[in-house]
């Protein structure tokens, strides 16, 4: 118990003090030895952050591998991802050692791999995601007739009319464009504001150690 | 096998697991979980490979890896020292897999979130809520009309967010005033979102319609010979 209290203490310490130092750094002039020190730390925090992605992808890598070990339900699918992410990092290895002769000479294997599986996957979801926007906001006006709903659904109109490019639809796209520079500008940058001082706040309360959430 | 044919496999995969995702469209199948955790693999793959050739390989050839190059041992040594920290904080983030040692490991992680916390402060600060409540003002200078309708929307906005309540005989509310203008301000943000959404709408179609473009043309060009 005493051992934990220690911890719990050591960890609070080291996100004040941390977290003060890179503050005074970060808001220091560039080129003094507390910016210095500040873009440092960023440095080791990026390096920490990188070891840190190794340790999730190993983890998610292990979760398949064990679920392919005990043949659970969808053991076929973990198999796929298992293989892809080995085949993936292969090609990047047989890339780098310059493998590839003839014709394929300077070829970058991994490079192409990552457009026609990748980005095509990447690419085919985003597409699919209009079907899902599209259905929602009929659902939204199915399910409850409200006023917010019912706003909601003509700012989603106006702008999605406005761009019509028909000369008799010129005065939507009049309407969409100050939609877009007054009202949406307005909202968007109350609610940015508000994201900031929410970000500033949370982060007070944990560098004054209000908040201790942090220590596990 | 030449870049040619290589472009060809390239383009059957990609028209594969193309119409594999858009099989979701018919409702949650096999095919659509295999193009899934395809994405998975190669994602968790690029991933590693993004880390290690961008971040920790530069790291480690210029300190735990780094060459004399004239300099002293004591530098060379420190050097080594500083090299070994980002690893030995990882190696912390491990003990986070038992319960009875996680509190071992979270000492690695507040070092990660003292720096972020720092310096989401300071982009919050210094990119954020100056430079837009900065606009927010001078666009009351710019165009009066509008720009008191932008100035009212951010702050009605801020109102609507922010909640202190009073109790009055026994029910918790809002003042009448707050109330009125956090009204205001749900009109702005409920216009807003709608903007936003028609956005991804918009955004959305347009990758959807390059996408089938992209693979109607080379169903075309196959069939064309």
């Amino acid at each position: 118990m005493n051992n934990h209290r220690l911890l719990h203490f050591l960890s609070s310490l080291t996100v004040i003090s941390v977290g003060v130092a890179m503050l005074v750094g970060l808001s220091s002039d560039w080129g003094t030895p507390a910016a210095s020190f500040a873009a440092f730390v960023l440095r080791l925090v990026t390096v920490i952050a990188a070891v840190a992605v190794f340790v999730g992808v190993f983890n998610l890598l292990a979760v398949h591998l064990g679920r392919l070990a005990r043949s659970e339900r969808g053991w076929p699918y973990s198999l796929l991802a298992l293989l892809t992410a080995a085949g993936v990092i292969a090609l990047r290895i047989l890339d780098r050692a310059e493998v590839w002769s003839g014709d394929l000479e300077g070829e970058q294997m991994s490079a192409r791999a990552f457009e026609a599986v990748q980005v095509s996957l990447e690419s085919a979801l985003a597409g699919l995601l209009v079907f899902f926007l599209v259905y929602a906001a009929y659902r939204l006006m199915r399910r409850q007739v409200t006023i917010w709903s019912v706003l909601f659904t003509l700012a989603v109109l106006v702008a999605l009319v406005g761009w019509i490019p028909l000369e008799e639809t010129s005065a939507l796209a009049d309407a969409r464009d100050w939609l877009v520079r007054v009202p949406v500008s307005a909202g968007a940058r109350g609610i940015l504001i508000g994201v900031g001082l929410g970000t500033v706040a949370a982060g007070v309360r944990v560098l004054t150690g209000q908040d201790r959430s942090i220590r596990g | 096998m030449t870049p040619e044919n290589l472009d060809l496999i390239a383009g059957w995969v990609s028209l594969v697991l193309t119409l594999l995702v858009f099989s979701y469209l018919l409702g949650d199948n096999v095919l659509y979980r295999l193009a899934v955790h395809v994405l998975v693999g190669v994602a968790a793959g690029y991933t590693v490979i993004v880390a290690a050739e961008s971040v920790i390989k530069p790291w480690l050839d210029e300190t735990l890896l780094a060459e004399a190059n004239g300099r002293a041992e004591a530098t060379l040594a420190a050097l080594r020292v500083v090299g070994a920290v980002p690893f030995l904080v990882g190696a912390l983030l491990l003990f986070k897999v038992s319960p009875r040692l996680a509190p071992v490991g979270n000492l690695g992680l507040v070092f990660v979130i003292g720096v972020g916390v720092a310096v989401a402060i300071a982009g919050a600060v210094a990119g954020t809520i100056v430079p837009l409540a900065r606009a927010a003002g001078e666009s009351v200078g710019e165009d009066t009309a509008d720009g008191l309708v932008i100035l009212v929307g951010v702050i009605t906005t801020l109102i609507y967010f922010q909640f202190f309540a009073v109790a009055r005989r026994g029910a918790v509310r809002r003042p009448r005033l707050l109330r009125g203008l956090s009204a205001i301000g749900q009109v702005f943000v409920t216009i807003t979102l709608g903007a936003l959404y028609a956005g991804a709408i918009l955004t959305s179609l347009t990758i959807f319609s390059d996408v089938v473009r992209a693979q109607l043309e080379f169903i075309l060009d196959r069939l064309g010979g």
